[in-house]
């Protein structure tokens, strides 16, 4: 397929999304607008590869926001390199970004976008986004490069945060160390990791240490030294460390003088005061360097040193930080497994991580006729065609592992929801806020992650537990505890009946309207649901308690339709609790 | 109620050692427990600790006021310094243990002077992860064993919350093992370890399992009460999805901690006092005080609950300030003294302040340095102990002198902990009960610390 590149013109235009538009900077529409839907633009040539629709669904549970029966017939038809294939080509867009700049200029004099309009565009791109595979791994990839907007400075740009995840969702499709840099000069991230206007020593002040340290050790290399499928590599008997203090010491000089882009660099927009007056789009647009607060001391780390400069080169120190960090052999299993673990599987095998890894590091990943990526190392097409046409990914005989899979997130739950049940938001923007407190809705919220460290750790151990003594980890339990769970079960119990979201009534409702039509046929209605929701795996215990509790409600001949939506209610809320569901396998 | 084993905790208790299996590093013995329990004292007592998220400033919560001493640590701390009158309102009396050296509070920190004052309250200075007791040439050398992984958030708060340095990953932490000796004194063992604020490591016990609460309790599940969706049938069957045993390891889990969630819920909405049991109302936007608030009540609670011996968990976020440290540190704490000055009236309502222990613990300290606006990951730090059974009023171990090139710098003005957060729990563990014959069950290091593992701040 082809590979696109953008020209400078349509890269700021992709960056500014329709920012651009509103300040005129663009003559409208043209070969910088992204066509609205590429799908019935580009065919993929790659042969159809007819899948079961069960294996249809499980897949859109793994590489989408959940399943709906339209993206089942189209994956059991076409099958999943097709379907990747067409995915890959949609253009990415800046959904999130426009759909806040949309809000600022709704909104009356004196009042800015609050989190909840984040979460909106987020939610209308969940439920709604042909480009499916795209927003589901920038959703992945924002728990991988975790900003949020708990962090007060980053709370202040809710635009900035919504251009962070367009960005995510643009780069998911590309290379990682373009990536890396595009995570690494992103203001929120600055903000976040506060290495936005970091300075050069001077006297006792030192650079801050932030961003060198979480970088390494969340954004790309990790703490110890990898094999290519994973495992720590060990010296001794014990894991061999990536770094030290002194690396951090050396890659902190990296990470200073750079700030909120403008059209010059002086001292004042480096720090963010008011005078020069602040570019308007700074919130969105990729840092700049300032020369006059990069350190121009030697900087050495991960056995790579930068010399001491005559004349301070923010750009080309970070050029070589950025290259030496995403050269290093760590990454490929390092991010790789957290790609798998985001979509997958919790513990994937060696040899699963190994594959992905190869992948990563050859930039290409070829099935039968089907080829992702571009042969440089890094390319993430690649990466994400091998996480997900494995053949542990694909191998249905895993539903039965009892190790295999992944706890479904709480946010992941609820999109599944609307997806399988076509749901519609009565304003267009799906207006479900921050659904953070445990106790009354799903204790997670897209970018509202409580740290850098994510809702969850990629190595957390449930203690005390089966899956501890079987040496497994099952990070989405992190958040699951006896609040959280009766808190989902409440929230979805309101939900399945009288919708999400506020407004009265609510703004988002699902349409039943194929189940109710199976309602007078309790199997049926379960199967579909099943199909849906579960992909065919609901146990046999399930089932009974599901038709018991369906066949428990009368359809009153004279008044079929209290009774026929009171059994679909239920079928869908046992789904939606049952452990089938909220372990994604 | 009975100190004594049950046949059935026994049993419990002994199939949990055999699960751990025979590698399981602490083993209990039936001897330690009865070890522990003959240590009960009687009435009720209860630990809370309080997490600063972040790593606190410890440089800017508790500051030299000596006038020299203060120019030494304005001198190194630049523009994310305090000036010395700004902390003239919260500075103490010189303390004797120190050379009669006086200190400062954080000026937001007037209810931990008013506490310190009235010898409620004890600091505990330089505390931090350590092995053995360590010098700055054995740091450097690696001669002595180190906590693994310092510096590193996520790493530190495991290596403070576990009962030994082990960093994230780690499965066993000192409240869930003072918890697993103790369990036996309450009615029932879920109520023992009681997290207000998440899953936390520091709650993991052998056996003891960490009970989660919200700031209202906890949280029925409404489709089991009641009708369905017009059906009332239907929850008798849901509760059966919901709590259905499986073949896989992740979905009997989710089973159990829904079984947990259903049961525990059962006990504790029938005795939970409403908030509005207490006189002070829980402060606005606080939702420290929101966590603090349901231990009171718990506590409140503790007749009905059968409970006797409590480890709490709270938290509180933001404290990693790389950034603007001046203005989010006042602010974060400023929202803790409010929550710690009305939990504390809160306990005196309930005539129980002088059962219950809060003390604070942090990812680690911060630099000495600054980097213009705030200061980077540390090791050291200065903490807190608060209760009526506290013997406050001064400071323990020993307060370094605030300036670069010190016996504890190692490197940017980072502390060398000279008292182990296990001479910390130490401490805490035995007041709540546990025996010192078994404190190296709890706390294996501790044995490290010789004589001087207890630091006395509790009677």
């Amino acid at each position: 397929m082809n590979f696109v590149t953008y020209s400078r013109r349509a890269l700021l235009a992709a960056v500014l999304g329709s920012t651009a538009l509103l300040l005129g900077a663009c003559s409208g529409g043209g070969d910088d607008a992204p066509p609205q839907s590429s799908a019935s633009v580009y065919v993929s040539a790659v042969t159809p590869e007819p899948v079961a629709q069960a294996d249809a669904s499980r897949f859109l549970a793994q590489a989408s926001f959940g399943a709906s029966m339209s993206a089942i017939d189209e994956v059991s038809a076409d099958g999943y390199a097709r379907w990747m294939d067409e995915q890959f080509a949609m253009p990415a867009g800046s959904p999130h970004q426009n759909y806040l700049v949309a809000v600022a200029a709704s909104l009356p004099a004196g009042e800015s976008p609050q989190d909840a309009h984040v979460m909106h565009a987020f939610w209308k791109q969940a439920a709604t986004a042909p480009d499916q595979l795209r927003r589901r791994v920038g959703f992945a990839l924002s728990q991988i490069f975790v900003v949020s907007l708990t962090n007060d400075a980053v709370a202040e740009h809710k635009r900035g945060v919504a251009s962070y995840l367009d960005m995510l969702g643009r780069e998911a499709f590309g290379n990682y160390r373009d990536l890396l840099e595009a995570v690494t000069l992103h203001p929120m991230m600055g903000l976040f990791l506060s290495h936005l206007r970091n300075q050069k020593e001077s006297g006792n002040r030192i650079p801050d240490q932030n961003y060198a340290r979480e970088v390494m050790q969340l954004f790309s290399i990790g703490l110890h030294e990898l094999n290519p499928d994973g495992t720590p590599v060990l010296a001794g008997g014990q894991p061999v460390e990536t770094y030290g203090q002194e690396d951090i010491v050396g890659l902190s000089r990296v990470f200073t003088g750079f700030s909120w882009a403008g059209p010059d660099t002086q001292n004042g927009r480096f720090f963010g005061s008011s005078n020069p007056a602040p570019d308007p789009n700074r919130d969105v647009l990729p840092m700049q360097a300032y020369p006059q607060f990069h350190s121009t001391l030697p900087k050495t780390f991960l056995g790579t040193t930068i010399p001491s400069q005559g004349s301070a080169d923010p750009r080309a120190s970070l050029r070589i930080a950025l290259d030496t960090l995403a050269a290093h052999p760590n990454v490929a299993p390092f991010f790789g497994r957290q790609l798998i673990q985001r979509l997958v599987t919790s513990n994937p095998s060696p040899a699963y991580v190994a594959r992905v890894s190869q992948a990563f590091n050859a930039g290409r990943y070829t099935r039968r006729d089907f080829t992702a990526g571009t042969g440089r190392r890094g390319d993430l097409r690649a990466t994400i065609a091998a996480v997900l046409l494995d053949e542990e990914a694909r191998d249905r005989a895993k539903t039965a592992d009892p190790a295999f899979g992944k706890v479904r997130e709480p946010v992941l739950r609820l999109a599944a929801w609307m997806r399988a049940f076509n749901s519609r938001s009565a304003s267009g923007n799906y207006l479900l806020g921050v659904t953070d407190d445990a106790a009354t809705s799903l204790g997670q919220s897209a970018m509202r992650a409580a740290s850098v460290f994510n809702f969850y750790r990629p190595g957390y151990v449930p203690p005390n537990t089966a899956i501890a003594a079987a040496n497994l980890v099952a990070p989405e339990f992190q958040i699951i505890h006896e609040v959280s769970v009766a808190g989902y079960a409440n929230f979805m119990r309101s939900i399945v009946q009288s919708g999400a979201g506020s407004n009265s009534p609510r703004d988002i409702q699902a349409d039943y309207a194929a189940e109710l039509a199976l309602a007078s046929d309790p199997a049926r209605l379960i199967d579909r649901i099943d199909l849906l929701l579960t992909y065919g795996t609901l146990s046999a215990e399930t089932r009974s308690a599901m038709l018991e509790a369906v066949n428990s409600v009368p359809i009153n001949a004279s008044n079929p339709n209290p009774g026929r939506q009171n059994r679909v209610y239920l079928a869908a809320l046992f789904a939606l609790s049952a452990p089938e569901f909220l372990v994604q396998k | 109620m009975t100190s004594r084993l049950s046949r059935r905790e026994f049993v419990k208790r002994a199939s949990a050692l055999s699960f751990m299996g025979a590698g399981a590093p602490f083993a209990l013995n039936l001897a330690s427990i009865g070890a522990a329990s003959a240590q009960a004292a009687p009435g009720y007592r209860a630990i809370v600790c309080l997490f600063l998220f972040g790593g606190n400033d410890h440089t800017n919560t508790i500051i030299p006021y000596d006038p020299a001493e203060h120019t030494e640590y304005a001198n190194a701390r630049q523009s994310i310094a305090f000036a010395r009158d700004a902390l003239t309102p919260t500075a103490t009396a010189p303390v004797a243990s120190q050379g009669n050296r006086p200190f400062a509070f954080h000026p937001a920190l007037t209810a931990f002077k008013s506490l310190y004052d009235q010898g409620r309250l004890a600091v505990v200075a330089n505390v931090g992860p350590l092995v053995v007791p360590t010098t700055l040439a054995q740091y450097r050398a690696r001669s002595v064993p180190l906590p693994p992984k310092l510096f590193s958030h996520n790493d530190q708060q495991s290596v403070w919350q576990a009962n030994q340095p082990v960093g994230e990953g780690a499965r066993l932490g000192w409240g869930g093992r003072l918890g697993d000796l103790l369990a036996a004194q309450n009615g029932q063992t879920i109520f023992t370890c009681i997290s207000a604020a998440g899953n936390a490591v520091f709650m993991s016990g052998q056996e003891v399992l960490q009970y989660q609460v919200g700031s209202n309790g906890s949280i029925a599940f409404n489709a089991l009460t009641g009708s369905l969706y017009g059906s009332s049938s239907a929850g008798n069957a849901y509760r059966r999805v919901i709590t259905r045993a499986s073949g896989h390891l992740f979905e009997n889990q989710l089973g159990q901690v829904v079984s947990r969630s259903i049961s525990a819920n059962a006990t504790l909405a029938a005795s939970l006092p409403p908030a509005s049991s207490f006189t002070l109302p829980i402060p606005a936007n606080n939702g420290l005080a929101s966590q603090l608030n349901v231990v009171a009540r718990i506590i409140a609670a503790r007749g009905g609950l059968g409970t006797t011996r409590q480890v709490f968990f709270v938290s509180a976020g933001g404290y990693d300030n790389h950034d603007f440290l001046l203005d989010e540190h006042n602010r974060r704490l400023a929202g803790v003294n409010a929550a710690v000055d009305a939990f504390w009236q809160w306990l005196q309502q309930l005539q129980m302040e002088s059962s219950v222990t809060l003390f604070t613990a942090s990812d680690f300290g911060r630099t000495l340095t600054s980097n213009g606006d705030g200061s980077d990951h540390g090791w050291g730090a200065h903490h807190f102990v608060i209760g009526g059974a506290v013997q406050g009023g001064t400071i323990y171990g020993t307060f370094p002198q605030v300036r670069f090139g010190t016996p504890e710098d190692v490197g940017q003005g980072n502390l060398l902990p000279t008292t182990s957060v296990d001479q910390y729990a130490a401490t805490l563990g035995r007041w709540l009960g546990v025996a010192d014959t078994v404190m190296p069950d709890v706390l294996p290091n501790v044995v490290n610390f010789g004589a001087s593992r207890y630091l006395g701040f509790l009677a």
